[in-house]
């Protein structure tokens, strides 16, 4: 039974659409710590339909230039790369973005929010890493880490309400291993697997099949999944979360061993976070209550 | 009516019977609701933080952020609505200060949120007559002005009183 749902989703994910040349080569350029701005304008000025939104974008009311910019190095450099780079993915992965993750008892936009919040966190958590980590990779990160939930959560219809009480008995440890049970695979299981056939770069891929345990992750990339971890307990804890799985996921406790973070700089890293998220989520045109 | 949505850091008083008071998504967050029982005015501060100490700017454009700015702040906006805050005439519920699956307790913001909120109101002369605290789910929390009835809702999970 649970061989062939798995199977399914295997399938399933073979059936989403790629993303666009243009994503493909700005996930990669985003991803290479010695890359620069010029780099981004290289790739958007080439892809017609990309330049024009992001000007459409610089040019709205959220950003109240006197002057109309027209040039794509300007806009770039106005926007910043985030911004850029969430926008690239919002459109490249909409149908999976803009799910209603009902089998989560989500609502439309939740997912979206969600991977936003926890990309700004990872990028603000990158800053208190005892090693160097990449904040824009971090970032990146944060926007893929819970892709997988689109495609699982049709799978999963009608099942919180069973999932959450055998969680509070102790029948499973959190969310993700009763997706386990359920489908024999989790959401991060998913999005790895969703990554790879995208061909996304190391260690998106990989981060993002790690970021519940970090832990266990290749010592390479551990530092990261443990920025991506914390980025998406922090945005689970501001409230966006994806529906009925929200908190029901452990901290993993060595965190502390690769994050210097005492409690001023949680508080203060919540506060930057809601305000970046907003500023973001406004600006792309996606706004929404403010949790 | 008007649907008066409280985000992060806001509050919301009204004493019009149409409105309905209502704030998304608590996760470590607390909404504290004061029901005024003469006036029949509702307030509802969405606490984001324990101490403003961390921010003091933040706390000058929204105080509702932090449990030591946010109660001040919510008090002073029902006075200005006519409710003497005094006695026992007004009723206090809490709901909210969750947290994630966390053995060593590191991430408490909700728990601190809690206490520190409990050490305000109880220096006012105030506390609690029901409480929604703490677990690893999110609460949105609704109140209809006319009723004061208050409602709490999170995905996966039927709605239930407070």
């Amino acid at each position: 039974m649970t061989k062939s749902i798995k199977d399914d989703i295997l399938k399933a994910i073979r059936e989403v659409p790629l993303i666009s040349p243009s994503a493909s080569q700005l996930l990669e350029i985003s991803n290479d710590p010695d890359h620069g701005l010029v780099d981004l304008v290289n790739i958007v000025k080439h892809d017609a339909p990309l330049t024009a939104q992001l000007l459409r974008i610089v040019n709205s009311a959220a950003f109240s230039r006197r002057a109309e910019i027209t040039s794509i190095d300007r806009a770039l450099s106005l926007l910043g790369e985030d911004m850029v780079v969430g926008m690239v993915l919002a459109d490249a992965a909409s149908h999976l973005f803009d799910s209603s993750l009902e089998g989560y008892g989500g609502a439309k936009g939740d997912l979206w929010e969600h991977n936003l919040r926890s990309a700004v966190a990872a990028k603000k958590i990158a800053a208190y890493s005892k090693t160097r980590v990449n904040g824009d990779t971090s970032f990146t990160c944060g926007l893929l880490h819970d892709l997988g939930k689109a495609i699982i959560s049709d799978y999963l219809k009608n099942t919180p309400a069973e999932i959450i009480p055998a969680i509070a008995q102790g029948k499973f440890n959190n969310y993700s291993a009763a997706e386990q049970e359920i489908l024999g695979l989790d959401h991060a299981e998913v999005g790895l697997e969703l990554a790879r056939y995208w061909q996304l770069p190391e260690p998106l891929p990989s981060v993002i099949g790690y970021h519940h345990k970090p832990d266990q992750a290749p010592s390479e990339i551990k530092p990261l999944a443990y920025v991506v971890h914390l980025g998406d307990i922090i945005a689970m804890l501001s409230g966006g979360g994806t529906g009925s799985d929200n908190l029901f996921h452990g901290l993993v406790p060595e965190y502390v061993d690769y994050i210097d973070l005492n409690n001023d700089d949680l508080a203060l890293v919540v506060i930057e976070v809601n305000e970046e998220f907003n500023r973001i989520r406004n600006s792309l045109g996606r706004e929404g209550v403010e949790q | 009516m008007a649907n008066l949505v409280v985000g992060v850091g806001d509050f919301a008083v009204s004493n019009d019977p149409e409105d309905i008071i209502k704030t998304f998504a608590l996760g470590s967050c607390v909404a504290i609701i004061f029901l005024h029982k003469t006036s029949r005015t509702v307030g509802m501060v969405h606490v984001a933080l324990p101490e403003s100490r961390i921010k003091p700017e933040k706390a000058v454009t929204m105080p509702g952020y932090f449990a030591d700015t946010g109660i001040p702040a919510i008090l002073k906006a029902m006075n200005a609505k006519g409710c003497v805050t005094g006695g026992n005439n007004m009723i206090i519920k809490l709901a909210g200060g969750a947290s994630v699956m966390d053995t060593n307790n590191t991430f408490n913001i909700g728990k601190r949120n809690i206490l520190s909120i409990k050490k305000i109101l109880w220096s006012l002369g105030m506390g609690p007559t029901t409480e929604d605290l703490g677990g690893t789910f999110s609460r949105t929390v609704t109140v209809p002005v006319k009723t004061g009835k208050i409602t709490l809702s999170c995905p996966g999970k039927k709605d239930w009183p407070l």
